[in-house]
């Protein structure tokens, strides 16, 4: 497969209710693959299949009920900039679930910003938030339809360790609560690493390794232990 | 130089046809019923018909007077020298119900809320503001084409009828003190010259080139990819090809009817 501006060659599942991290160097082909499974970027050849669909071939009108069971957060979260924090959470909820009692729908947002400590932040807008805080956002925005499949793009980046902490605990709840199947493209090494269940190293667009974590240290170049230690 | 001309006739075509599709996207989004972001949508709308149509009461009632001034006062001092005085409503009708205010009106609305939508989608495009719309689920040309077209639409029609209306109170008020027209003749004058075809026409002139415009705007905002210097070029590009498309719409309305 293949796709601006990256290469990637891939053939890959994914089990439901897993936690996968993708970890590599710049370029590797981390942000493609989530960006592939987001249906942002269709494969030259090969397919996506999210959820039991066909993502290479879906038309626009059919991607919505899909998109509705996947959360994704890019590397650029794209928080709307005229809305406050809680509007921009809100969104999703007003759109498709519109019969929600306004005060239950205001109920689960407002849950959901205070296990990310964003209550206080809630009338803010994105351009006064920092970049911890506007990911938090983008997360909570991302999940508050209780997605199935969660796409994250460094989802730490910006996040100072402590943060770091509450959001991979945020996620552990979320995980214990319902199946949630989360594939985030990792940076560098982070307390992430503890929960992962499966650890996907990238090297120039190719699978190098694929396994639990301890297989995976032991597979590959001292190099890209970096990654995974 | 033919393969030149060729290529840009494509492009033109193309072009044309990314605009009509876009426009059909967002008719069939208002007609065909949902309930999703409803009220989301609805809002939009109210917000576009503020900015749009109220906000631009006063820069129009300016315009609109100042240019019926202008025609009463021309065809007041030139028209009785050649016998024809009492054509002064005449004139009116024709070059501001007919012409001048739907097209001033366009160009007053290009100016004001084309350039803010391109560039406010723009802006959207580069954030990638506009994706994550996407990644949610949510509809493009529902949630942001379609209400920036409604609202734009019927700004058009309500700012148009206003600027004839001002126009032509305008052009009463040099009647009056200058040219000594009592308010009389001068409203005889004008509905002597103005018929049904006529209103009917300019309305049509409106919704024509409100839709033309949104959908100019809205397709060069969300042409915007990866840069903020796009975002003025492609707001030129919104400003300059709708006042092309407005006069293309004109013409094309005008001429069959009137010649």
């Amino acid at each position: 497969m293949s796709g601006s501006p990256h290469h990637l060659e891939a053939d890959l599942s994914i089990v439901a209710g897993q936690f996968v991290a993708v970890v590599g160097p710049s370029r590797s082909g981390k942000s493609l693959i989530i960006e592939l499974a987001a249906g942002l970027v269709r494969p030259e050849a090969g397919r996506v299949m999210l959820l039991g669909q066909d993502w290479s071939h879906a038309a626009e009108r059919e991607e919505s009920p899909l998109r509705i069971r996947v959360g994704t957060v890019l590397q650029q979260p794209g928080l709307l900039s005229n809305m406050t924090v809680f509007n921009n959470v809100l969104l999703p909820l007003r759109y498709h679930r519109g019969a929600m009692p306004d005060r239950d729908r205001a109920q689960v947002v407002m849950a959901e910003l205070e296990r990310l400590g964003l209550g206080a932040l809630r009338d803010r807008f994105p351009a006064e938030l920092n970049h911890g805080e506007v990911r938090r956002a983008a997360i909570a925005r991302a999940l508050i339809l209780d997605p199935e499949v969660l796409l994250l793009d460094d989802p730490v980046a910006g996040l100072d360790a402590e943060l770091v902490v509450v959001l991979k605990r945020y996620l552990e709840a979320r995980r214990a609560r319902h199946a949630l199947t989360i594939v985030a493209a990792l940076r560098a090494s982070s307390p992430f690493m503890e929960d992962v269940d499966r650890l996907l190293v990238l090297r120039d667009g190719r699978v190098v390794a694929d396994g639990t974590r301890e297989a995976v240290l032991g597979a590959v170049s001292d190099t890209l232990r970096m990654y995974v230690a | 130089m033919i393969e030149w001309v060729g290529r840009k006739t494509i492009a033109g075509y193309a072009y044309l046809a990314s605009l009509a599709t876009l426009f059909t996207q967002a008719v069939l989004d208002l007609v065909l019923p949902t309930q999703q972001g409803r009220r989301d949508t609805l809002w939009v709308i109210v917000r576009q018909v503020l900015f749009t149509g109220v906000d631009a009461l006063p820069v129009t009632t300016v315009i609109a007077l100042l240019l019926g001034i202008i025609i009463v006062t021309q065809a007041g001092t030139q028209l009785p020298r050649l016998g024809a005085g009492g054509l002064v409503g005449g004139i009116i009708v024709v070059t501001v119900v007919r012409e001048l205010g739907p097209l001033i009106t366009a160009f007053i609305v290009v100016g004001r809320s084309g350039t803010a939508i391109a560039a406010e989608l723009g802006n959207m495009s580069v954030t990638r503001e506009v994706v994550a719309l996407r990644l949610m689920g949510i509809s493009i040309s529902r949630f942001v084409i379609m209400p920036r077209m409604v609202g734009m639409v019927l700004s058009m029609l309500c700012l148009t009828l206003y600027f004839d209306v001002v126009a032509v109170l305008g052009g009463y008020l040099v009647a009056d003190a200058q040219l000594t027209i009592p308010f009389y003749a001068f409203v005889e004058s004008i509905t002597k010259a103005l018929s049904t075809t006529d209103v009917v026409m300019t309305a049509i002139k409106a919704l024509s080139f409100g839709s033309a415009v949104a959908a100019v705007c809205c397709y060069h905002g969300l042409a915007v990819r990866s840069s903020f210097t796009e975002v003025p070029q492609q707001t030129t590009r919104a400003v300059i090809n709708s006042f092309v498309l407005c006069l293309l719409i004109d013409v094309a309305v005008t001429v069959p009817l009137y010649v």
